[in-house]
């Protein structure tokens, strides 16, 4: 008797936990599960906005990536701008966060200078770059020329195009990184730290052996974190160079909206970006495999 | 018995006096348009004249980017939750796409001498020609502008150059005179997002980038004028590589280009930005002919649209003798009508005037292309850069006249 009457107690509350989550879940559903699956049918057309009706073309359309050659050129400056970001994202957040992890007012007014790019339009901030880095009316070049150097057009340079919107992107979004790793540093128990120092650790070792196992979660998700925003890099791209010059700077996402929105290919606009997904999908599970594989607790 | 005649008389009048004022209320016309930038003001000038002029028909004027526009109107009429006008793009050949997918209505009722309706040969042939498919026409200009030579006096004058050139060779020789390799140009040539300018050079010189049905980029004539320019500045520094058209402004703006190719929608920016300008044609290149690039904005009226012939009485309207000299006077275009070079209003003002002198030798920029967008971002930009940053003209445009034969269908 008490055995059923701790079953329905349980069916009740099971009851009660779906009308809880109903509402989110609905939004969700239509916001986007819907969009996802949706994205997926059009993958699988010959699909325009234009149109009425979108024969089906199976998987024509990711057949035809494979024969695109900006495709793969996307590809290329999209792994390119992902492998010169994430390491330098975690490793300079990192730096920052250890050097600012003590609060006093100076280090809690320099957590705010770095993490102010984080809370700014990205779209505007690229606008800002765009002019500063102007090698014709930019006050940096403007600068330069009064101090007999020769100003660089970087944005209309092929070689120094991708290199400075990597620049623009670490310096949004270094302030997240070093925010999330500040906060795992001060989580570090102070026990293992005096241990390692009566050990005979020095600095070095400690850094090694405890202080960076101990904020390897942190670690594992800014990591994640930035090789997903990298992989789907579109804004400063867009606003600072629209890909150009000849095609240097554009990324997957960047040739996935001119397909979608200028040549209004939405079918092929979607097989990019369902290739995008799965190489977000693979990469995610080899970081969590590596992260999982190093536990040492 | 008589009480329930008199409920069914009372009723009846009732209904009767609602319809009435149901039927006298405006027809309200949601339009969509992309005009925000400049030339904002005047039109919404022009719709607020309308609107209190026009008891019968009401305009709901929305102004949004054209990024927004291109991506929510295909959409927005086919679900039937469409403007009834609309600007689709700035690029001509967009609207190739909306009549072809059966999203813009035929204009049929609006060419005539009636009311609400415009005479035959008033616009402009290359409109005409552009806008209609299979001899319908689905659109209208909201605008038609042609692009001048904006020279800087000041510069000119500096560099002791007296008047501005009247050729090609000569336009050449002065932006070399006018560069110093060290940020002052001579000349502001954009290649990318930007009302071209780089066809208007190749057309003086008697190239193209099609011809018939199929590319004339590998034309000699093509690429001997490609490689000339990019070779000045490549090599003289006249100006510089990869600019938007937005950049090329704020060089012109900024006093450090000497010389733009440009339409009238600058004069204002450049106004207020102080700078002693004046505008004259587009030099003459080796073709011999007056030649520059007219730019014009379709309106169409969605097929979806529950009030055509309201929506046709607005674009009549639009295209009077009146509203045109509005939009002129205000926004520096040339009228959409053919029947005004000597209007009073036009001639009577000297920005107006010139740019309206041009309007026969004006060409569009592949109107009809429904690859528009890949032909020209995808093949002849990368083109022009790769001139301008390798110096391999030839190879660069052989390579796109291959690419874009391959589009057309051509062997």
């Amino acid at each position: 008797m008490a055995t059923a009457s701790i079953g329905a107690r349980r069916h009740r509350r099971g009851h009660a936990g779906l009308l809880f989550i109903l509402p989110s879940g609905l939004i969700i559903l239509v916001f986007v599960i819907y969009p996802i699956v949706q994205s997926l049918w059009m993958s699988l057309h010959d699909w325009s906005m234009f149109q009425v009706t979108h024969p089906f073309v199976g998987l024509a359309n990711y057949a035809g990536l494979l024969h695109d050659p900006r495709f793969w050129n996307a590809l290329l400056n999209t792994i390119v701008f992902t492998v010169a970001t994430v390491p330098l994202q975690i490793a300079i957040g990192l730096l920052l966060a250890l050097k600012l992890v003590r609060s006093s007012w100076w280090t809690i007014f320099l957590r705010s200078v770095f993490f102010f790019p984080v809370i700014s339009s990205f779209a505007t901030m690229a606008i800002v770059w765009r002019f500063l880095l102007s090698a014709d009316v930019g006050p940096t070049a403007a600068w330069l020329r009064s101090a007999g150097i020769a100003p660089i057009d970087a944005l209309h340079t092929p070689s120094l195009a991708l290199p400075a919107v990597i620049l623009v992107g670490l310096w949004k979004n270094i302030g997240f990184t070093m925010v999330i790793l500040l906060a795992a540093l001060q989580d570090v128990p102070e026990s293992l730290k005096e241990a390692a120092v009566l050990d005979g650790a020095n600095p070095w070792r400690r850094f090694l052996n405890v202080t960076l196992p101990s904020i390897r979660h942190a670690l594992l998700f800014a990591s994640i974190i930035a090789v997903i925003v990298s992989l789907q890099v579109f804004d400063q791209v867009y606003v600072m160079t629209r890909g150009g010059p000849l095609f240097r700077t554009e990324t997957l996402v960047t040739y996935m909206y001119e397909q979608g929105f200028t040549e209004y290919r939405s079918g092929y606009a979607a097989a990019i970006a369902w290739v995008l997904f799965l190489i977000i999908m693979a990469i995610s599970v080899v970081q969590l495999r590596f992260f999982r594989y190093r536990d040492v607790d | 018995m008589n009480t329930i005649l008199k409920a069914l008389a009372a009723s009846s009048l009732l209904a009767v006096g609602l319809a009435s004022h149901a039927s006298a209320a405006p027809v309200t016309l949601t339009y969509w348009s992309g005009f925000t930038g400049g030339d904002k003001q005047a039109y919404e000038d022009l719709i607020k004249k309308f609107n209190t002029t026009h008891t019968d028909i009401q305009i709901d004027y929305q102004e949004q980017p054209w990024d927004s526009i291109a991506q929510k109107l295909p959409t927005a009429i086919i679900s039937g939750a469409g403007p009834d006008l609309a600007t689709p793009d700035y690029n001509v050949a967009t609207l190739q796409q909306y009549v072809a997918n059966g999203l813009a209505l035929p204009l049929d009722g609006l060419i005539g001498t009636g009311a609400d309706q415009v005479a035959p040969g008033v616009l402009p042939q290359t409109v005409t020609d552009s806008f209609s498919v299979d001899g319908k026409l689905y659109a209208v200009p909201a605008n038609f502008a042609t692009l001048l030579l904006y020279y800087n006096k000041d510069l000119l004058a500096k560099a002791g150059i007296a008047a501005p050139p009247k050729t090609m060779t000569e336009l050449q020789d002065d932006a070399v005179k006018l560069s110093d390799g060290q940020g002052q140009y001579g000349i502001a040539l954009a290649d990318n997002a930007t009302i071209q300018m780089w066809p208007v050079l190749i057309w003086a010189d008697g190239g193209d980038l099609i011809s018939g049905k199929c590319s004339a980029l590998a034309d000699p004539k093509t690429v001997g004028t490609v490689e000339k320019w990019a070779a000045l500045i490549r090599d003289k520094k006249i100006s510089p590589v990869g600019s938007t058209g937005q950049d090329a402004d704020n060089l012109f703006a900024a006093g450090k280009a000497a010389f733009e190719i440009n339409g009238p929608w600058a004069a204002g920016q450049y106004k207020a930005a102080k700078v002693n300008f004046d505008v004259a044609p587009v030099p003459v290149g080796a073709s011999g002919k007056p030649v520059t690039l007219a730019s014009t904005v379709p309106t169409i009226v969605s097929s979806k649209t529950a009030h055509p012939k309201e929506a046709q009485a607005f674009l009549a309207w639009w295209l009077s003798k009146e509203t045109q000299a509005q939009l002129s006077t205000s926004a520096g275009y040339a009228p959409s009508r053919t029947d005004m070079a000597t209007d009073p209003s036009i001639t009577g003002n000297p920005t107006v005037a010139a740019f309206t002198a041009q309007v026969g030798n004006s060409r569009l920029y592949l109107p009809t292309e429904k690859d528009f967008a890949k032909i020209d971002t995808g093949i002849f930009i990368p083109a022009i850069q790769s001139a301008e940053q390798n110096g391999n003209a030839a190879d660069a445009l052989k390579s796109a006249s291959d690419q874009l034969n391959s589009l057309l269908g051509c062997q």
